[in-house]
């Protein structure tokens, strides 16, 4: 009979979140459970009856390390349920921000996991905040790609975070050549510094890989080959941006996608009795508490085509590029194989800006309220999926599946058969957002779209 | 509260050596003529400055007695705003834009004292002026008793002086009196005790008229005609004004040999912050409650 | 002045303890700290040692702190949330609500429930709401330079020589009033409204309408008009305004602070 343990809350990830293990008497985990307890805003219901414009702005408050994701999946998603199409400068300069947050993203995980990690060849972890060398060196690396990258973002989008400048039917505003010309230096300088920081990563990822053990409170915790290997599937949208339901040939299937609660998902009531104290820092939840994680969850369950599925570099990089590494290492590695595809893609983007084009569609219509409309980004942490209903200029329907949410189902799959001690490094793996993740849609099973009824 | 004229280094009377400036100035050309140095030296590259509105043309040119901030990056920009309106510019709106989408690392912003208040509280209390503060690089200031709201100034013009709007080629305030020159060259005095009223409320509240904040300050009060009086208050001040005089882009006579001088300028500062001092006194009394003092935050 | 030089020779050692609290808040006020970039470094090296702070540190149990950072409103249904705004304010001699939804509410002004999970969750209140707060910085995002001057002049409150303390004082001053005024957390463009248009005090300087981080304001004929169906009541608009705040002593001094906070930040 094996034993329970709850880490809570889990740290160096956006939100608040928990996990409750059943282990077995190696203290391998049987079950996982990886929760939200990130007390629900309620935005998509917040939202409802609001003017169209307003929405954007208030959902790109949903986050405020990945703003962009959410500011632009609802502007693409709103603007696909009034039937505009947006000026190609306007939608170029949505994809420079798109990168530039995936950018600064990719950077801030580097921060969140590297104290996990040894300096190749040590036995000493990364503290990112300790003024020693090679630390300072590494983080005050991450911080200039961050620089940049909110350079960049502050520029075209108005704002580094929560942009300004995204609005529905376009941008308000194109920047000027000297902008332009501003931005071009900024990615071109990041150029060298994020080639190095991804050389840097998988060095270090890969010696992590190599290792038998790592220490966690002071004992040597056995490193499993298979850390974080699941059987579930992938699911991206795109190779780089999102796409929407206007699109003929469309790459997901959202008819496909079922949502249950976290009631038939989750673990019932339990009593921890399995209690560490010196698992850092300030031990594991005490013996004898209960917990009730199907209840106490504030996350959704997605699943897409009957299962969970994972989403982000690693996914987008499986279907569209043939990466075929799993586990928490081979998901670490992939995202740090993005950084270069963002500087290049902005580098690209910008060398098509005409900065004398027009970026806002006139005129813009208020929407009939016909047409449920999705629209998807693909962020630094997976497919972002936002689905809108707009009659007479106001939100009448509105939800979400953040990237995180996604995640959480194969998450928790992917903690069995590791050591407990290493659950925290399995979830760090999906680099989480867990304040986006409350967020909830239910799916009608018998009809084909996603049933309003059920939306509201 | 402390001098009336402020914290400055140094002050004297100048006018610009740039005779396309000068030709077109309403006194010494100084604001132009810096901004337009610190535009070609790259002290700035780029400047929040009051332009004729674009939003209504008027007699088929843009409307000189309205104005809207713009951010300007060429001298010519610089030119098409010069000559103050008397009306409201809100010049700190661009500030913050002028930042992101035009892609300014230093900016130079000219503003009435208020304005200039607004600079430096987004400097020191950048509450929702993230990039901005280190990003000012040069504020001029221009000395002010009161703006009119546009519509008080046709209030003004068509019913106190009994001209057309489209009829006036100039506008100037001072020595007591609202003046208004036509295009025929006939001009109206307008007493300002009589225009009172009819200024923006918010002026009155106003404790700075020499723009005691901004790094360097200038107007015509005190001055020669065609000569402005300029406070140089700040290091950056200093060092700009230095560069400039040794490009020799002002010509200047000390402050002390020429009537009226410095009194002049003290006179109208503390006329002015006495007048506003007794305004905030009596908003003390306004009802039983008395208004809202924003100096005094409780 | 004294103060500034003094400062900057590296007289005071004794650093302060910080922590990071987040309740209904989405991050970006964090996000918004850390991009100071390499002036974090500076902070941590030099005035204050980062005691707490899920989204950065390992540490899972509230310590005792000098100084707590929260951000996010308080969802009063969540008795996590609740017990946990008491506990800080118990454990910290400082307390400053960082961030609109800290300050004033912000978006989580317009919850109501209604959403799975947890559908009772619809009321989120701003921190002061529920426990004494000392300082606000307000705005959706705050901004790093704010961040970065309050916690420098929290730091000198606290670690400074009695000149030091005299000018955090005068600094902090208006921001303790706001977190203790009728007004503060109830922050939207109404309060620029009716503190500031209605009391005759708006003079067109247009700081709103650049401060304001979702385009709500526009000025018209030189006037603030606020959308306020864009409005997302993070107090910005009202806490830049010129005329909400502003020490004349202080502000005089303005060459002066900037300097010393880019010295201190060296």
């Amino acid at each position: 009979m094996g034993k329970v343990v709850e880490i809570s809350p889990t740290t160096r990830h956006e939100g608040r979140s928990k996990l409750v293990l059943q282990v077995d008497d190696e203290g391998i985990i049987t079950v996982g459970n990886w929760i939200s307890v990130t007390p629900v805003r309620g935005l998509e219901k917040a939202v409802l009856g609001k003017p169209m414009e307003q929405v954007p702005k208030l959902l790109s408050r949903v986050c405020g390390i990945c703003p962009v994701a959410h500011a632009l999946a609802a502007v693409e998603a709103i603007e696909t349920s009034i039937g505009v199409e947006i000026p190609a400068d306007a939608h170029t300069l949505r994809v420079i921000l798109h990168c530039a947050n995936r950018l600064n993203n990719h950077a801030l995980s580097n921060i969140f996991t590297l104290p996990d990690l040894y300096i190749p060849g040590t036995d000493r972890k990364i503290n990112l905040f300790s003024p020693e060398e090679p630390m300072r060196s590494i983080a005050r690396r991450i911080q200039r790609i961050r620089e940049i990258a909110q350079g960049i973002t502050e520029i075209a989008g108005g704002e580094a975070i929560h942009p300004t400048n995204t609005r529905i039917g376009g941008m308000y505003y194109n920047i000027t050549s000297r902008a332009k010309q501003k931005l071009t230096d900024l990615a071109k300088e990041a150029v060298d510094i994020v080639k190095t920081q991804m050389d840097f990563m998988i060095a270090v990822l890969r010696n992590f890989q190599r290792r038998d053990w790592t220490e966690i409170g002071g004992r040597q915790i056995p490193i499993p080959r298979n850390l974080g290997y699941h059987s579930e599937g992938y699911l991206a949208t795109d190779s780089l941006y999102g796409t929407s339901s206007r699109t003929s040939v469309q790459s997901w299937d959202p008819d496909h996608l079922r949502e249950i609660r976290p009631w038939n998902f989750y673990m019932g009531e339990v009593t921890i009795d399995l209690e560490d104290s010196t698992y850092p820092i300030g031990g594991t939840t005490a013996a004898g508490t209960v917990v009730h994680p199907k209840r106490e969850a504030t996350n959704a369950i997605p699943l897409y085509n009957g299962r969970p599925v994972e989403v982000g570099p690693r996914a987008r990089m499986a279907l569209y590029q043939g990466f075929n590494e799993k586990g928490t290492i081979g998901q670490q590695v992939a995202r740090q194989m993005e950084y270069m595809t963002d500087v290049h893609e902005i580098l690209n983007r910008l060398d098509t800006l005409n900065t004398s084009g027009k970026v806002l569609t006139d005129p813009i219509p208020p929407g009939d309220g016909k047409t449920l409309a999705w629209a998807t980004t693909e962020p630094a942490r997976g497919t972002n999926v936002h689905f809108v209903r707009v009659r007479e200029g106001k939100v009448a329907d509105y939800s979400m599946i953040v990237p995180t949410t996604w995640n959480f189902p194969v998450c928790s799959k992917a903690l069995s058969g590791a050591p407990w001690q290493l659950a925290e490094v399995i979830i760090r793996g999906y680099d989480p957002c867990v304040s986006c993740a409350t967020h909830m849609i239910v799916l009608d099973p018998d009809k084909n779209v996603v049933a309003q009824n059920l939306i509201r | 509260m402390a001098a009336p004229l402020g914290q400055y280094k140094m002050v004297l009377f100048a006018r610009t050596t740039d005779k396309e400036i000068l030709r077109g100035a309403q006194n010494g050309g100084i604001v132009t003529a810096l901004l337009s140095y610190a535009l070609d030296t790259g002290i700035i590259d780029g400047a929040v400055v009051a332009a004729p509105s674009r939003s209504k043309p008027w007699r088929g040119k843009f409307d000189p007695w309205r104005s809207e901030p713009i951010v300007a990056m060429t001298r010519d920009q610089l030119l098409s705003a010069r000559k103050t309106g008397y009306n409201i510019s809100p010049n700190v709106m661009m500030i913050k834009e002028a930042t992101r989408s035009y892609g300014l690392d230093r900016v130079g912003i000219v503003g009435v004292p208020c304005q200039i208040q607004g600079v430096r509280k987004a400097q020191l209390y950048p509450i929702g002026m993230r990039g901005v503060p280190d990003k000012i690089a040069l504020v001029i200031g221009i000395y002010c008793m009161e703006v009119f709201p546009y519509q008080s100034i046709v209030q003004i013009v068509e019913d106190h002086g009994g001209v057309k709007m489209e009829s006036v080629e100039k506008i100037e305030i001072g020595k007591g009196n609202f003046t208004v020159v036509t295009e025929r060259g006939r001009t109206i005095q307008i007493p300002l005790n009589e225009t009172r009223d009819l200024e923006q409320p918010g002026c009155h509240v106003c404790l700075d008229y020499a723009a005691t904040l901004a790094d360097i300050s200038t107007g015509s009060a005190g001055s020669p005609a065609g000569w402005s009086t300029v406070f140089i208050r700040t290091k950056i001040g200093d060092e700009v004004w230095k560069r400039a005089m040794q490009a020799g882009l002002f010509e200047t006579k000390p402050i002390g040999q020429v009537e009226p001088g410095l009194g002049a300028v003290e006179k109208l500062a503390v006329e002015k912050i006495t007048r506003n001092k007794k305004t905030l006194e009596d908003r003390d009394f306004i009802g039983t409650k008395g208004l809202r003092n924003p100096y005094i935050t409780t | 002045m004294e103060i500034f030089t003094e400062h900057v020779n590296g007289i005071m050692i004794h650093k302060i303890t910080i922590g990071h609290i987040h309740e209904s808040g989405c991050t970006g006020c964090l996000a918004a700290l850390m991009d100071n970039y390499q002036g974090i470094f500076t902070i941590l090296d030099k005035y204050a040692d980062l005691v707490y702070g899920l989204t950065l540190v390992d540490v899972r149990k509230i310590p005792k702190m000098d100084v707590a950072l929260i951000e996010g409103s308080v969802c009063i249904q969540d008795k996590l949330a609740t017990d946990e705004v008491r506990e800080v304010r118990d454990k910290s001699s400082v307390v400053i609500a960082i961030g609109g939804c800290a300050c004033s509410g912000n978006i989580t002004r317009f919850d109501r429930g209604g959403q799975q999970n947890q559908p009772q969750h619809e009321s989120f209140v701003p921190v002061s709401d529920l426990i004494d707060v000392d300082i606000f910085v307000p705005a959706c995002a705050p901004t790093p330079e704010a961040l970065r001057n309050v916690c420098v002049m929290t730091y000198l409150l606290l670690r400074g020589n009695d000149e030091q303390k005299a000018l955090a004082g005068m600094y902090l001053k208006p921001l303790m009033d706001l977190a203790r005024s009728p007004y503060g957390s109830k922050a939207s463009f109404n309060t620029l409204m009716q503190e500031v248009i209605n009391l005759g005090l708006c003079m067109g300087c247009g700081s709103c309408a650049a401060a304001c981080p979702v385009r709500a304001i526009t000025m018209e004929y030189g006037k603030p008009q606020g959308l306020r169906d864009l409005c997302v009541n993070c107090g910005a608009c009202f806490s830049q305004c010129p005329r909400s705040f502003f020490d004349h002593e202080l502000m005089e001094h303005h060459e002066q602070i900037m300097g010393m906070l880019k010295a201190v930040m060296q």
